[in-house]
């Protein structure tokens, strides 16, 4: 009785995987096939021959190669500054906190519910006024302020003892080298899960971009992603190039998603301590 | 004594001021600012700004194209959260115990939430293709009749809904696993010693201590929802006939495509004034009724 409800359970979730799997291998196929192959009749679900030349092709025809680059100089460059600005604010609230430091807080706390979209007017002629519109920099410092980064951290550090800093205070140390050297080692893995998410939300931005990013070589990925399907990808007739396309955008956060899974599952499901 | 709090004085505001300065820069400013142009004709062009009062917000609470976007706006979020807190709870529930494969499935179900929304919309809009995507197939193997999704106004938001539903839902999914680990393992053995059914387990302590969570993931995903864009920027422009243009989409429309920054910046502020208002509600009756420990 028992073998037959695991069972079925596991029947279950494999036929739950396939829904939720089933749009990527679509798009991993949809990459394989010819374009002869898409409007054949009767319809195929699987690529009957593999065209190598054909599809090498079109991996050189997709000219994404400029904007995954720029996604990665912002998401990683992006990602590391986030990572020392929240920090050092957490700290900063956790370890000199005042009266102060607590009104600061609150203010935080209030622009973390703000749709940030409703700002982008405003942004945009701040941007303008610095000279950084359309400038991978600027898309940076106009990220830098990550309330769900300080969140976190402030979370992790609440944790740390403040027997740590006290007995580094003590020892003659600074606030910068506490935090290097105390607080860092102790909160790796609230260091790696806010990175992880930072990247990924960096790398998946479009809207915010899309706006103060205005030419062509500037895009990031799914900017030019949008940019080919409009362009080659001619609306949606090309699907063979615009799959392949999508799957190369994909590609690199399905690779961290299965490299890294139990710092960002753990990231997730520790977002449930956050309250308000 | 006294040179240490100057020193720590000197820290925090060191510290505070790399995060500080960007938040006032791109949120509190801006937010002000905008705020200040919802009450302007500005065209982003010319140099001089007339103040013309209430008139943008009398303006868009008369136009139709603004209140079908406010409409589509809610119908989005009524259709897509409920369906997706329900599903997730039901799924998550599954993964109360950990078992062989629990960590794969889990990663399998969350990987939609973590791709990049332009490049999935794409697959999507090819699935919803109505001559040669793969749903109009599934359903002529049911023997249904095709239908336009994308393509037709009674059917768009359905289909937008549907992929968001797929795309957003493992992060609720994964919260609820988390909420589900945390209720105490006592309390359901002290309802067993009382004989308790496994489905009056679920209705009189699972559900009720787990409600504070529910709470949270409604009010985020609301306020996920009323900015829906992405999706809707990639697979319809807002359309068919306006049927998908959400409050979000009109605002980009208005302000970066027309340059009426004024108006714009009237719907930025209705937007912001729903959120607001919305967590406040929420907040109360989480007060009243939602169990907390």
């Amino acid at each position: 009785m028992k073998r037959v409800k695991v069972l079925t359970k596991y029947i279950f979730l494999a036929g739950i995987s396939i829904v939720f799997l089933f749009p990527f291998a679509w798009m991993f196929l949809g990459a394989f096939k010819s374009n002869n192959e898409i409007w054949q009749t009767p319809y195929k679900l699987l690529p009957t021959h593999i065209n190598l030349s054909e599809f090498i092709e079109n991996l050189k025809a997709i000219k994404l190669y400029g904007y995954l680059l720029n996604s990665f100089i912002v998401g990683i460059a992006g990602t590391a500054l986030i990572l020392i600005v929240s920090s050092m604010f957490a700290y900063g609230v956790v370890f000199l906190n005042n009266r102060n430091m607590d009104r600061i807080f609150v203010i935080v706390i209030v622009t973390y519910m703000l749709p940030g979209a409703v700002t982008y007017v405003p942004s945009y002629v701040i941007l303008a006024h610095m000279g950084l519109l359309n400038t991978l920099s600027g898309l940076v410092f106009s990220n830098l302020a990550n309330v769900f980064a300080v969140f976190y951290f402030r979370q992790a550090f609440k944790k740390t003892s403040m027997d740590f800093v006290e007995a580094a205070k003590i020892d003659g140390a600074n606030h910068r080298l506490i935090l290097r050297h105390v607080i860092l080692p102790l909160n790796k893995s609230a260091f790696s899960s806010v990175g992880l998410l930072t990247f990924i939300q960096l790398y998946n931005s479009y809207m915010w971009p899309s706006i103060m990013l205005t030419s062509q070589d500037k895009y990031l990925i799914s900017q030019g992603l949008r940019q080919f399907f409009i362009q080659e990808g001619a609306y949606g007739m090309n699907w063979a190039q615009v799959m392949l396309a999508s799957t190369i955008t994909t590609l690199p956060i399905l690779v961290i998603l299965f490299a890294a899974q139990k710092w960002l599952m753990s990231a997730i499901s520790q977002d449930s301590g956050i309250k308000f | 004594m006294a040179i240490k709090m100057k020193k720590d004085t000197l820290a925090r505001i060191g510290f505070t001021l790399p995060f500080l300065i960007p938040l006032l820069l791109f949120w509190i400013v801006p937010l002000f600012l905008a705020f200040g142009i919802s009450f302007t004709d500005w065209d982003y062009i010319s140099a001089n700004i007339g103040f013309v009062g209430l008139d943008n917000y009398k303006d868009i609470f008369t136009d139709s194209d603004f209140l079908k976007a406010l409409f589509n706006t809610f119908y989005f979020a009524v259709g897509t959260i409920p369906p997706t807190l329900l599903i997730s709870f039901g799924l998550a529930l599954l993964f109360e115990n950990q078992f062989r494969g629990s960590k794969l499935f889990r990663s399998v179900i969350f990987s939609p939430w973590i791709t990049p929304t332009v490049a999935v919309s794409m697959v999507w809009s090819w699935i919803y293709e109505p001559e040669r995507g793969f749903a109009n197939h599934l359903l002529g193997f049911f023997g249904i009749a095709p239908l336009s999704w994308l393509q037709d106004s009674t059917t768009a938001m359905l289909s937008v809904i549907i992929f968001t539903i797929w795309k957003s839902l493992g992060w609720t999914f994964l919260f609820y696993i988390g909420a589900l680990a945390a209720v105490p393992k006592s309390t359901y053995e002290a309802a067993e010693i009382d004989g308790a059914s496994r489905s009056r387990k679920l209705l009189h302590i699972t559900i009720p201590l787990i409600s504070p969570t529910t709470f949270f993931l409604f009010v985020v995903n609301l306020i996920q929802s009323i900015q829906v864009y992405d999706q809707i920027q990639i697979m319809t422009q807002g359309g068919p006939g306006g049927s998908t243009t959400t409050l979000l989409y009109m605002y980009y429309d208005k302000s970066f495509q027309n340059f009426k920054m004024g108006p714009a910046n009237s719907i930025a502020m209705i937007i912001l004034a729903i959120i607001v208002v919305l967590s406040l509600i929420s907040n109360r009756i989480s007060s009243r009724f939602v169990h907390y420990e």
